[in-house]
C-alpha cells in the first residue's frame, strides 16, 4: 500500500494506492499516517480511495477508527473516489451512514467550502 | 632459552630479562620486579625456570594473578601470555621468549594456532552433525572464546544480521572467557558492515594508519587499534557452485596489541573456522526457531480444539425445525462462529457471526462474541435488542478497530421469523419454487459504533422452506483466476433445495464453493448454517 499526501488550501487530501488488509499491514499504516496528520494539527481530511482495489474486514474496521479519531479531535474525514467494491461491503456492513462519501476528490474537497 | 617480560604501566614500557631461577614479582623493593601499585601484593607471584619451561606461580598474593584474564594458582608460560596483577589493567606484563620476533617462531605458533581451529572447527562440525538443540547463546560464546584463545585479542564480537539486514551485537566476549557487559560496544562500524556486504575478510592493522583515524573515531578512543572480521558465510562454496553466498553476519576481534590478530594464515584458518561456526549458529538459530514454532502450533491446536468444543454440535432438530452448521477455518483458528439455543414461547433462536482479522486474534473476540450472544439472547425482547446488547458489550471492552458481522433470527412454532442483520453477508430464504429472498433488515457492524441503532424485521416462513446464513468466506471463496463465487451461485447452489434436509442442502453448498475454488487457497474461513421450518407439529 502507498500513501501520498498533498494540500488543497486547508484541506489534506491523502491518496491511497494498493490494498487496505490485515496481511500487508495497510490497516496499521493509514492507522499511524491518519494520527500523524491529526496531530500537525490536520482538521481537514479527504481520504482519496480511487487507487484501493481491496479493503477487508480490518482495513474496514481502520477506517471506520481513523473516522471516529478524526472526529473526537474536532475534524472531518471524508471519502472520495470509492470503488464500487468498498460501496458495497460498506451497505452490506451498514456502515454506508457513517461516512460522508464523494465522487471525486474535487468534490470531496469543494464540500469543506 | 631465554625469556623477558614486556612491562607496561604508568612509568612507560620496558623489557625485563628473566635472568634468575627464580624470578620475584611484587611490591617490596627487594622484589626483582618491583611494581608499585595498591593491588600488587608484596610479594605477588614469581616466575621460576628449571632449564625447559617457565612456570608463573601465585605467591598468594591478594589480589590475585591472572593469565589472558583467567585467574590462576601456577601455569607455564607461553610466549605472548598476558599476565594481570590484581583486579586493574593499569599494569600489564606479557611473556615473551626469545626470538620471538624471528619469523621461524611465530611461524610455529601459527601451525599451533591452525590446529587450534582445526579442532575447535572439528568440535562444531560436532555439533552441527548432532543437530543438537545447543543453545544459539552457548554456540556463539563457544566460537568466540575458540577465537580468542587462538588469536589473542582482547575482544571478540559476534553480530548477527536482523530480518531487515541491519546487524546486531549478539555476543560480546573479552579475553578470559568473560562476557562483556552491555548490549552496544565501540567497535568500528565501518568495517563489520563492509565485511558482511562483501563477504570479505579484513585485516586492519592499525586504525591511525592510512587516514582512517577520522572514520574510526569511538574505536581509537578506547585505545582499539587492531581489527580482524571474517564473515559467518554458511554457504562457503557459493563461488565455486555459482551458488549466492548466505552471510549470517561476522566475527570480529580487536585488540590494543599486534597479536596474531594481523597475520594472514591466522585470517585464513580463521575463516575456515568462521564458516563451521556459521553453520553451527545457523543450525543453533533454526532449532532455536522450530522449537519455538512447534510450542506456537501446540498452543494453536489446543486453541483450535477449544474452539471447535464452544461450537455447539452441528446439526441439531427440534420439534418444528431442524438445521446443520459447520465451519472451516482457513488456518488453525478462525473467527467465525454460529450458536443456538431455546427461547421457550419466543421460539427456537440461531446465529452466525464473522469476526474481523483471522487466527487467534479473531478467534478470542469470535469466542466473546459467541459466549455474549448466549448470554444476552434469552433475555433481550427481540433480535434488534439482542445485537444492541451485544455491540454494547463489545464496546465496552473495545479492541481497536475491531468488530464482528452477525446476524440473529428467532423462529417460533407457526414459521414467524424475526431476525435482525448486524453487518453480515445477507442470508437467503429459499422458498417454493426456487423463490429467494434476502434478509438485509438490521443494523451497522458490532462492536465499532457507539450508540448504533438496530432495527428488526418478520418474514413468515411456510414448511419447507430454507434459511441459508454464509460467512463472507463463502461468498467471497476465490478460484485460481482470482473470481468471487458470489451470490449468484449461491442461488444457483440452492436451487431444487427447497424442503430438502439441512446437511444436505448444507453439503451441496460446501460442495459448489470446493468444485469452484478447486483446491485455490482461500483466505477467510467459511461457515454456513441452514435452517429448515418443518411446519406446525402435529
Amino acid at each position: 500500500m502507498q500513501i501520498d499526501q498533498k494540500m488543497s488550501g486547508d484541506i489534506t487530501v491523502v491518496h491511497i494506492s494498493g490494498d487496505i488488509t490485515l496481511n500487508q499491514g495497510g490497516d496499521v499504516l493509514l492507522k499511524d499516517k491518519i494520527q500523524s496528520l491529526l496531530q500537525q494539527g490536520a482538521k481537514k481530511i479527504v481520504l482519496d480511495l480511487g487507487g484501493v482495489a481491496y479493503v477487508d474486514s480490518a482495513g474496514l474496521g481502520q477506517l471506520v477508527q481513523i473516522h471516529a479519531t478524526t472526529k473526537n479531535q474536532g475534524g472531518a474525514l471524508r471519502l472520495a473516489n470509492t470503488t464500487k467494491k468498498l460501496k458495497d461491503l460498506l451497505v452490506v456492513t451498514k456502515l454506508v451512514t457513517v461516512f460522508d462519501s464523494y465522487e471525486s476528490e474535487k468534490e470531496a474537497v469543494a464540500s469543506f467550502n | 632459552m631465554d625469556a623477558r617480560l614486556q612491562v607496561t604501566d604508568s612509568s612507560g614500557r620496558r623489557l625485563v630479562t628473566l635472568d634468575k631461577p627464580v624470578f620475584l614479582i611484587g611490591r617490596r623493593t627487594a622484589a626483582d620486579l618491583q611494581l608499585v601499585n595498591a593491588d600488587v601484593s608484596r610479594e605477588h607471584a614469581e616466575i621460576t625456570n628449571d632449564g625447559m619451561r617457565y612456570l608463573l606461580r601465585d605467591r598468594g598474593s591478594r589480589y590475585g594473578t591472572f593469565v589472558n584474564g583467567e585467574q590462576i594458582t601456577e601455569r607455564p608460560l607461553e610466549h605472548g601470555d598476558r599476565i594481570r596483577l590484581g583486579r586493574t589493567d593499569a599494569i600489564e606484563l606479557v611473556f615473551m621468549t626469545d626470538g620471538s620476533s624471528s619469523t621461524h617462531i611465530s611461524g610455529l605458533r601459527d601451525i599451533g594456532s591452525d590446529a587450534d581451529l582445526r579442532q575447535m572447527a572439528a568440535i562444531l562440525n560436532g555439533l552441527r552433525a548432532l543437530g543438537s538443540g545447543r543453545v544459539l547463546e552457548e554456540v556463539l560464546t563457544l566460537v568466540l572464546d575458540s577465537a580468542l584463545d587462538v588469536t589473542k585479542a582482547e575482544r571478540g564480537f559476534i553480530m548477527l544480521a536482523r530480518p531487515d539486514g541491519e546487524l546486531e551485537f549478539k555476543t560480546a566476549r573479552g579475553r578470559g572467557r568473560i562476557t562483556l557487559p552491555g548490549t552496544s560496544f565501540t567497535t568500528s562500524a565501518k568495517i563489520p558492515r563492509e565485511v558482511f556486504q562483501t563477504g570479505e575478510s579484513r585485516i586492519v592493522g592499525d586504525l591511525m594508519e592510512g587516514n582512517l583515524a577520522g572514520m574510526h573515531d569511538g574505536t581509537i578512543a578506547i585505545g582499539i587499534r587492531h581489527v580482524l572480521c571474517v564473515p559467518l558465510n554458511v554457504n562457503p562454496m557459493a563461488t565455486e557452485q555459482n551458488i549466492k553466498p548466505h552471510i549470517i553476519g561476522v566475527l570480529y576481534l580487536d585488540g590494543r596489541e599486534r597479536t596474531t590478530i594481523l597475520s594472514q594464515q591466522t585470517r585464513s584458518s580463521l575463516e575456515a573456522f568462521a564458516t563451521q561456526a556459521a553453520l553451527a549458529i545457523e543450525s543453533a538459530r533454526l532449532y532455536a526457531e522450530s522449537a519455538e514454532k512447534a510450542r506456537i502450533e501446540r498452543d494453536l491446536l489446543v486453541a483450535a480444539q477449544i474452539q471447535q468444543a464452544l461450537l455447539p454440535t452441528g446439526s441439531f432438530e427440534t420439534s418444528f425445525v431442524d438445521l446443520a452448521a459447520s465451519s472451516v477455518p482457513c488456518r488453525t483458528v478462525g473467527g467465525d462462529f454460529f450458536d443456538y439455543l431455546d427461547l421457550g414461547a419466543r421460539g427456537f433462536g440461531f446465529g452466525l457471526g464473522d469476526v474481523a482479522g483471522k487466527g487467534a486474534p479473531a478467534a478470542l473476540l469470535a469466542a466473546a462474541v459467541q459466549s455474549n450472544f448466549i448470554a444476552q439472547a434469552p433475555v433481550s425482547g427481540d433480535p434488534a435488542d439482542t445485537l444492541t446488547r451485544v455491540n454494547n458489550a463489545l464496546l465496552r471492552r473495545a479492541i481497536e478497530a475491531r468488530f464482528a458481522t452477525m446476524f440473529h433470527g428467532v423462529v417460533d412454532v407457526d414459521g414467524n421469523l424475526s431476525y435482525c442483520n448486524g453487518g453480515q453477508e445477507p442470508p437467503l430464504v429459499l422458498a417454493r419454487n426456487d423463490g429467494i429472498s434476502w434478509l438485509e433488515e438490521g443494523g451497522p457492524v458490532l462492536g465499532l459504533l457507539p450508540g448504533a441503532t438496530y432495527a428488526f424485521d418478520r418474514v413468515k416462513l411456510e414448511p419447507g422452506d430454507l434459511v441459508v446464513i454464509c460467512s463472507d468466506g463463502v461468498t467471497e471463496a476465490r478460484n485460481a483466476a482470482g473470481e468471487e463465487f458470489g451470490r449468484e451461485r449461491l442461488i444457483e447452489a440452492m436451487a431444487g433445495c427447497h424442503g430438502t434436509k439441512p446437511d444436505s442442502a448444507l453439503e451441496r453448498l460446501f460442495g459448489a464453493v470446493r468444485k469452484f475454488s478447486q483446491g485455490t487457497p482461500q483466505g477467510d474461513d467459511i461457515t454456513g448454517l441452514v435452517l429448515r421450518y418443518r411446519g406446525r407439529p402435529n
